[in-house]
């Protein structure tokens, strides 16, 4: 049991990659009642757009390090474009005619174009992403942690906070939070929520992004892993509660640490099992999840 | 202020309103009575956008606005109290205001002084006050209503809309609700309201409109409906 405290620190990191993308799940279905199934893509697309930009920005003699933080704003960006693209093409037709099952088909056609697109333009291999801290691991007592491995935590909770701070502070995050409540009431309000939710998907696709470039100095940016994660943190979601913000971080925990748990004590081929069983159990014992709450819909 | 000229509008295959033609004058309290299912809600969800209306025409000042989507007839200046309230749950009061005045935080009407506004709400709803910071759903039947009629005034609009002010409410807290009703009209606020609670709508009204089956049946002065023999019978309950 010595290796313990090692096994949920490396959870750790990975568990909050699943969050943060899980998070992105979250606002689309919050305003909007639909998900974006290509999530993985969009991660993916996001780690391999910032590789491009950071390889590039590193050519041109800028150090890895602010390479890298030049990268992420550019990385929004185009995360948003990229999740408003789905939007557009995929849900907004869906929506309109309250489509129960269009979007689920239309985001994931759109994700096998986009994984498509990608592996034509990077390549079917993965790419090794410059890390922009140094790769050697800090040590605390028996537990070894890669400086990259706390910048990932740091930036997502950063990023769930500073999305969590413009519902609760603007006047525009409040309009998001009452097209989530009640979309016809905040239609009455003035409040545009056709743009509220394409508004949601571009601040998923930007959350899923972000997740690529932070996890890709750690692991590699590619489109083949993609999928998997997107799926992973899909269960993350339901397991954490599709309405529950602390729902999602517990979960990706969950998540990530049983893990390295089980590549560890059992077999790294059987590692993606407990979460997919804790996810069966969720969803038999507690269908909304762990902090979700139970919603009756209304026929 | 707001005129309605031959207005049919349904749900899908199922047309409720068959022709309707009403008049709400500025500063002016109309209101609709009409027994349940008759089309009243349906009207005024077409009138605020929640429904596309099939055909006729709707204009608020002047201006068509019948077909456009909900919020920009709210940001023409259309406010809507809906049915069931509808306040949003996870948002505290103030927050609830606030977003009433959404046009008005974002350029869409003139901005004015909203946190001024909302001072004179809590004032007009002193439970609101009481409870600013709570979440909305935790409040009371009673103080939701209240909250939504709030809501809707801090639009500052041109017309309001009340759909059952009185649902489901306790005598006494209708009675306050109809206190409040009569000083927005002393404040010369257009209203069209709209009660299954007729002895209550006429008695505060100016003027009032009957409608059964999705057509009006009757129209007059508040003090003429309230005398008219049909209209005590069907929904007064006083025919003797």
């Amino acid at each position: 049991m010595q290796y313990l405290p090692q096994l949920i620190a490396s959870g750790i990191s990975i568990g909050m990659i699943y969050a943060v993308v899980a998070f992105g799940y979250q606002l689309t279905f919050a305003t909007s009642k639909t998900l974006n199934f290509g999530q993985g893509e969009a991660l993916a697309l996001g780690g391999l757009t910032g590789w491009s930009v950071t390889t590039w920005l590193i050519a041109h003699g800028i150090g890895v390090g602010v390479a890298y933080l030049l990268m992420i704003p550019i990385v929004l960006i185009f995360g948003m474009l990229q999740g408003a693209v789905v939007e557009r093409l995929g849900v907004r037709q869906a929506i309109k005619t309250k489509s129960e099952a269009g979007w689920i088909m239309a985001t994931i056609a759109l994700g096998i174009i986009f994984k498509n697109l990608a592996e034509n333009i990077w390549g079917r291999d993965a790419l090794k992403f410059p890390s922009p801290l140094p790769e050697a691991a800090l040590t605390f007592g028996s537990v070894r942690i890669q400086p990259m491995e706390i910048a990932i935590v740091i930036g997502a909770l950063a990023m769930m906070l500073a999305v969590e701070l413009f519902n609760r502070r603007s006047i525009f995050g409040k309009a998001v939070v009452a097209t989530a409540n009640d979309r016809d009431a905040a239609g009455l309000m003035g409040i545009n929520t056709g743009l509220v939710i394409a508004f949601s998907y571009a601040l998923s696709s930007m959350a899923a992004a972000f997740a690529g470039v932070l996890v890709a100095p750690i692991t590699t940016a590619g489109v083949s892993s993609a999928a998997v994660l997107g799926l992973k943190a899909f269960a993350v979601a339901i397991i954490g509660g599709l309405s529950s913000g602390l729902g999602v971080i517990v979960g990706g925990l969950i998540l990530g640490i049983t893990e390295t748990m089980t590549g560890y004590f059992i077999s790294t081929g059987y590692k993606d099992v407990p979460g997919l069983v804790l996810l069966l159990l969720v969803l038999s014992f507690k269908p909304s999840g762990l902090f979700g709450k139970a919603t009756i819909k209304k026929v | 202020m707001l005129k309605i000229e031959n207005l049919f509008a349904g749900y899908g295959k199922v047309q409720v309103l068959h022709g309707v033609s009403m008049e709400v004058p500025t500063g002016m309290l109309v209101t609709l009575i009409g027994s349940n299912g008759a089309g009243k809600t349906t009207t005024l969800r077409a009138l605020s956008g929640m429904i596309k209306p099939e055909s006729g025409s709707i204009t608020l000042g002047g201006v068509e606005i019948g077909g456009l989507p909900s919020h920009a007839i709210a940001r023409k200046g259309l406010a809507h109290s809906p049915e069931a309230r509808r306040i949003f749950p996870t948002q505290s009061v103030f927050d609830n205001l606030l977003l009433g005045a959404f046009p008005r935080l974002t350029g869409a009407r003139p901005k004015g002084d909203v946190q001024g506004d909302i001072s004179k709400m809590f004032e007009i709803f002193p439970r609101l006050a009481e409870r600013r910071a709570q979440l909305a759903g935790t409040l009371s039947g009673g103080e939701q209503q209240m909250l939504a009629m709030a809501r809707a005034l801090m639009l500052q609009p041109e017309v309001l809309l009340l759909d059952e002010p009185s649902m489901g409410l306790s005598p006494k807290l209708v009675e306050e609700v109809f206190v409040v009703i009569a000083r927005l009209k002393s404040e010369k606020v257009t209203m069209l309201l709209v009660e299954q609670f007729a002895a209550a709508a006429l008695e505060v009204a100016d003027f009032g409109y009957v409608m059964e089956n999705g057509r009006l049946t009757a129209s007059g002065t508040a003090a003429s409906l309230k005398v008219d023999p049909a209209v005590r019978a069907a929904y007064l309950g006083s025919a003797h």
